[in-house]
């Protein structure tokens, strides 16, 4: 009887996968939501769902999707006895009135595979079916010759079971720039203008990009072959002559002396200091100029700073949030002991990740009052600040969903999250201090949809954290590895940008899948070089400089006028408001102090540190708020400001900057009493504010100006004025 | 053990009798820990002291801090318990632990004990079932006794049980179907016969108070909707009430079979005339979709029920609004008056079941979780347990069933009787015949499930 029956279940089973199998709700039917758009943000999808039906945004969470469709209301939008009459049916094919229209007619395989499921009594199917593991888009470059021209795309899913799939016609597509090339709801990529660009494939939780390049047809073109000199040209050179770019000449030593100043100390040089390089005549010239200005203390304070600002060191005078005075200062001055030692950046930053103790004596246990600046540590936060800045992801899309254009999942960010869960601050001896400790009885995050509790994981890796140790040491020991791309491509980005005014990834806080860098090639050899070279920063900084890259012109030529990503040319930058301030203030030999800081104090050594709580935004200076200084308010990169305002113009016009700063410096009157000639006078005024010699025509323009009473102060004043008002000078070009 | 019985009785709260929770006892060191610093002897933020048992009782600016015997319209309770971080008590902390908010409640629900010699402050409420004088009815129980000739048309599997009624009378059970609504013999448990509804799906079936009318309401989703009144015996159509567009979701018919109130995605309320078949008048106030809608035995009342956990009580003869229950938190799902029509049942997807004394619209009994799911292993978070459906029997005593696949037999004060696992499916509809004897469910694979009683 037994065997019989046994018998019997073969065939049956035989005869099922014979026959066309039911279509499954993972597999199958979540992909449909997916391509018709069911579950995006603007319809169902949304928070709080649309009309009162929700699904999860780009399907996220399956198990609830089921639910709402078929338990939810049981018998309207699944109807197991009258399939056809579903409304979920009904409504994607426009048979009922439907917000979102008709979304597929009945003749299509989403109608099939959607009516099949609910004919099959709309089955669940959790656990049993292979999970998407990843996809692949075919092909992963695509090159249009002479400006335009169609190719087919192919997306192909792989299974966790080790299968694949064409999902072509249940994934999602688009471009990163539409006037590059565009790309079909099937698929098909076409040129629509020079340039090169990024297409995407979406599908399940995964988005997986192909590069398109789109050649002009410009038969002149020859690659003039420029000299590397050193790999970042290489990779650049390579990259340009795929694009039929042509790099420009390389900028001449008044530019050159000015630009390295200002990138590397953030100041203008003095006019001996452009004079004498102008007047050395040996070839490594430049070389050495870089390397004697990575030893300045210039270069020291201009990057506590620059780090000072991403970690957010402000003082203020509010308590409970631990972020008084005194510990921006043991912060800001620790920070500057680490650059000046030219300390690894990777020990640097895995010296805060663990950062213990009082805020008042330890500088790196304030990565955790400066980063949050409020007055609890809320783990989400912190934890999204903390990817934000050292691994330039935004890892917080991930809270409420999967994120719908990059790898992370909600189980990476509640991993995530679970590293910062423990950490607290408890009050000290007096009402300023706190120590900061990290909890080892907190418990891990719990995850959105199901309140499962996460344990710490590293993004984009296992669980690996021993019980009861401070999780951040394993956090710290992952993230500065060099083995860690996330860390080294972040940081090499981060600095790259800062010397050519962008990022090969921009903005740089927010690397995606979806925003992939514009010359990958480059960032994987710059991020390599910075690991294997031990984190140095000076040596880091010395490549980028002595490339011949950094050192072209930012005159255009006939190929490369409207290049603005591939580093062809160099790209005219404005002054950060407190470059700018030294500028003004260097130029003129004025004086310019600041409250609560010692005379003398540079406006690149300066961080807001006044009274008050430091929650708000806070430059600490009115110049720097006119001139978009970072406030500090958050880590977005976006917080130091770059576009020109009104009040800027007029601050520069007829504000107390320009003007007083000439009084002050009484440079002029210091030529006259030396009864210098007007040309002398003139000269050194291009040299102080532009670090370069008036041209023929401007002098003999100046010296009209000045007329024929050559001592008149107010002309070169005026001339002065001019120069420091001019674009010349605002911008490091 | 007939004065333990009556001792039940009169416990009022919902509150499980284990063990009594007191101000002295359980509470003052809760408060103590986590509110004295800004509500204590030294400080009175917002003139609140939780220092002492009359401190709190007085309350602070906000008004009264404690409502005996409801929680949910405590401001203290509300503070604990509020989602958003900027009104939640303590300030900038975590919540407090889950099973110092549970005693709180419990305190509360209670009636406020000071000490374990006090009484609870919830005036004692008789709950007990007074049945009327049993109806006079002419005739016997009305049974079919002919079916319109009608072939079902073909499903490819059956209709989940979205609706279903028993006779008040007849050993008659009516249950939905794909375009029909099939009738079964309750002693027998076999099927009678169908009658049509080519209207669409079944949402809301109810007998007549007399049992000699069925009101089926429906229609099909986003398209059309109605209700129709059939003549038991015959199987005729009466009449057709309503023209929507969109299926009926919430309907019944009154006592005296004079009028018909619908509801559904419209949020609107109407109530028509059977006689003619016109609108009387429109009910608007809920916010979201009606999901239920049942009148009062005598007729006076008409109870309805949204989709977020809003209930209102009507006046039928103007319209006009007498109580709004406010106690639900997510969509009601059934609501079921007893026949007395002293208490109001409602259950609904926040997992509470509530019999509100219908005179004042207070929760006599409020169950949270009244259908706890069993946790599957290695499953975290909140698991479904809403109340799907409601139904009274002939002694007072409640059908519920729920989403833990259970239905759920309770005494007319609350009590819990016994519970009847439906694990292969979700019951979706409850019923008790007439004598009582017989309790059914529908589930939603199409199965209807009986169960004799002896109670």
């Amino acid at each position: 009887m037994k065997r019989l029956r046994y018998l019997f279940l073969c065939v049956s089973l035989f005869g099922q996968a014979a026959a066309e199998e039911a279509p499954s709700f993972r597999r199958d039917v979540m992909p449909v939501l997916f391509r018709a758009g069911c579950n995006a943000g603007t319809c169902h999808g949304s928070a709080r769902g649309k009309d009162g039906f929700m699904l999860s945004l780009f399907g996220y969470d399956a198990k609830g999707d089921y639910y709402r469709l078929t338990q939810e209301m049981v018998g309207r939008r699944v109807n197991v006895a009258a399939p056809e009459e579903s409304l979920l049916l009904l409504k994607a094919i426009g048979k009922v009135p439907h917000t979102g229209g008709e979304l597929f007619t009945k003749d299509t395989p989403y109608y099939k595979t959607l009516l099949g499921w609910i004919e099959a009594g709309a089955p669940d199917d959790a656990d049993s079916v292979p999970q998407p593991v990843g996809i692949t888009l075919t092909p992963d470059r695509i090159v249009f010759e002479g400006g335009n021209g169609t190719e087919r795309t192919v997306v192909t899913a792989r299974y966790s079971d080790g299968t694949t799939r064409d999902v072509t016609n249940l994934a999602l597509f688009l471009t990163n720039n539409p006037a590059t090339a565009k790309i079909d709801e099937n698929g098909v990529v076409s040129a629509t203008g020079r340039g090169d660009t990024y297409v995407f494939a979406r599908f399940n939780r995964f988005t997986i990009g192909s590069e398109v390049i789109v050649l002009p047809e410009d038969k002149d073109y020859t690659w003039t072959n420029p000299k590397a000199h050193n790999y970042i040209d290489e990779i650049i050179h390579d990259r340009l002559e795929k694009l039929r770019l042509l790099p420009s000449d390389l900028c001449d030593d008044e530019t050159f002396v000015r630009r390295l100043h200002l990138d590397l100390t953030g100041g203008l040089p003095s006019v001996d200091e452009v004079r004498a390089f102008l007047a050395d005549t040996s070839p490594d010239k430049r070389t050495l100029l870089i390397d004697r200005l990575l030893k300045s203390d210039g270069f020291t304070d201009l990057w506590t700073t620059l780090w000072a600002e991403m970690l957010r060191v402000k003082g203020g005078g509010y308590a409970p949030s631990a972020t008084d005075v005194k510990a921006a200062d043991v912060y800001y001055d620790w920070i500057r002991e680490q650059i000046a030692a030219n300390r690894p950046l990777n020990a640097f930053v895995a010296d805060q990740i663990t950062g213990t103790g009082s805020n008042l004596t330890s500088g790196p246990a304030n990565l955790y009052t400066m980063l949050v600046h409020d007055v609890k540590v809320t783990p989400k936060n912190l934890a999204a600040d903390f990817s934000q800045l050292f691994t330039g992801v935004r890892i917080q899309c991930a809270e409420c969903h999967n994120h719908p254009f990059d790898r992370w999942t909600m189980d990476d960010y509640y991993g995530w999250v679970s590293f910062f869960t423990g950490i607290q601050r408890k009050l000290g001896v007096e009402p300023r201090e706190f120590y900061v400790f990290n909890d080892r009885s907190a418990v891990p995050a719990k995850h959105l949809v199901d309140e499962r509790p996460v344990p710490a994981t590293v993004l984009g890796g296992e669980s690996s954290v021993p019980a009861g140790e401070d999780p951040r040491k394993a956090l710290a020991a992952w993230l500065t590895s060099p083995e860690n791309e996330l860390f080294s491509r972040n940081l090499a980005n981060r600095i790259w940008a800062h010397f050519m005014g962008r990022g090969i990834v921009e903005p740089v806080d927010d690397m995606r899948v979806s925003n992939p860098p514009t010359n990958g090639p480059l960032l994987d050899a710059l991020a390599k070089n910075l690991a294997e070279g031990g984190f140095d920063l000076r040596a880091f900084v010395r490549d980028i400089c002595a490339s011949r890259t950094y050192q072209l012109s930012a005159r255009p030529n006939a190929t490369n006028a409207d290049d603005t990503r591939q580093f062809s040319r160099s790209q005219l930058r404005r002054l950060r408001a407190d470059v700018l301030l030294d500028a003004v203030v260097k130029a003129t030999d004025g004086e310019r102090g600041f409250s609560y800081f010692p005379k003398g104090t540079k406006a690149v050594q300066h961080y807001p540190r006044t009274p008050g709580d430091t929650t708000r935004p806070m430059t600490g200076d009115a110049f720097f708020d006119t001139f978009g200084r970072a406030g500090r308010a958050s880590v977005c990169a976006c917080d130091t400001k770059a576009e020109p305002t009104l009040s800027q113009a007029l601050n520069l016009i007829a504000g107390d900057t320009v003007q007083s700063q000439i009084g002050k410096g009484a440079v002029i009157d210091k030529l006259l009493k030396a009864n210098a000639e007007p040309e002398a006078i003139i000269g050194e005024l291009y040299l102080r504010a532009l670090s370069r010699s008036p041209q023929p025509d401007e002098m003999s323009a100046m010296l009209g100006l000045v007329g024929n009473d050559t001592k008149d102060r107010k002309a070169y004043q005026d001339i002065f004025w001019g120069l420091l008002n001019s674009t010349e000078f605002l911008f490091n070009h | 053990m007939r004065r333990a019985f009556l001792v039940l009785f009169l416990v009022t709260s919902a509150a499980a009798a284990d063990e009594v929770i007191t101000f002295d006892e359980h509470i003052k060191p809760i408060f103590r820990e986590h509110c004295q610093k800004c509500h204590g002897e030294d400080e009175q933020k917002a003139d609140l002291n939780l220092a002492t048992f009359a401190d709190v009782l007085k309350g602070g600016s906000g008004g009264e801090a404690v409502v005996a015997g409801r929680a949910s319209t405590s401001l203290l309770f509300e503070s604990i318990t509020a989602e958003d971080e900027a009104e939640r008590m303590p300030p900038k902390k975590p919540p407090l632990p889950e099973d110092q908010i549970e005693k709180i409640r419990q305190w509360i629900e209670g009636g406020l004990r000071e000490t374990s010699a006090s009484q609870s402050m919830v005036a004692a409420r008789d709950t007990s079932f007074q049945p009327a004088n049993p109806l006079q009815f002419d005739g016997p129980p009305p049974m079919p006794e002919g079916f319109p000739d009608f072939t079902p048309p073909a499903v490819k599997r059956p209709l989940p049980v979205v609706a279903m009624a028993t006779s008040p009378r007849a050993p008659l059970v009516a249950v939905a179907g794909h375009e029909q609504v099939a009738l079964l013999d309750a002693n027998r448990q076999k099927p009678l016969g169908s009658l049509p509804f080519p209207e669409g799906q079944p949402n809301v079936i109810r007998f007549s108070l007399d049992g000699r009318v069925l009101m089926v309401a429906g229609g099909k989703p986003v398209q059309s909707g109605s209700v129709v009144l059939f003549d038991v015996k015959t199987g005729k159509r009466l009449t057709t009430i309503g023209d929507e567009t969109d299926a009926v979701i919430a309907a019944d018919l009154s006592p005296d079979q004079q009028l018909v109130a619908l509801g559904g995605s419209g949020k609107a309320i109407k109530v028509y005339g059977t006689a003619d078949g016109k609108l009387r008048y429109k009910l608007e106030k809920h916010t979201d979709w009606i999901t239920s809608l049942a009148f009062s035995p005598d007729g006076k009342r008409l109870a309805s029920a949204d989709r977020a956990g809003g209930i209102h009580l009507w006046d039928t003869a103007g319209g006009g609004i007498l109580l709004s229950l406010s106690e639900h938190k997510a969509a009601v799902r059934a609501l079921a008056w007893r026949a007395d029509g002293r208490l109001l049942a409602s259950g609904g997807e926040d997992g509470l079941l509530i019999w509100w004394d219908a005179n004042d619209g207070w929760p006599v009994v409020n169950k949270p979780n009244a259908h706890p799911p069993v946790r599957p292993e290695g499953q975290y978070g909140k698991l479904p347990n809403g109340v799907l459906a409601l139904a009274f029997g002939p002694q007072g005593q409640l059908l519920s069933a729920g989403r833990d696949r259970q239905v759920r037999l309770w005494k007319a004060d609350g009590g819990a009787v016994k519970n009847f696992p439906t694990e292969s499916a979700l019951p979706l509809q409850t019923g008790i015949t007439s004598d009582g004897k017989t309790l059914v469910a529908g589930d939603d694979a199409g199965g209807i499930r009986w169960w004799a009683w002896e109670g």
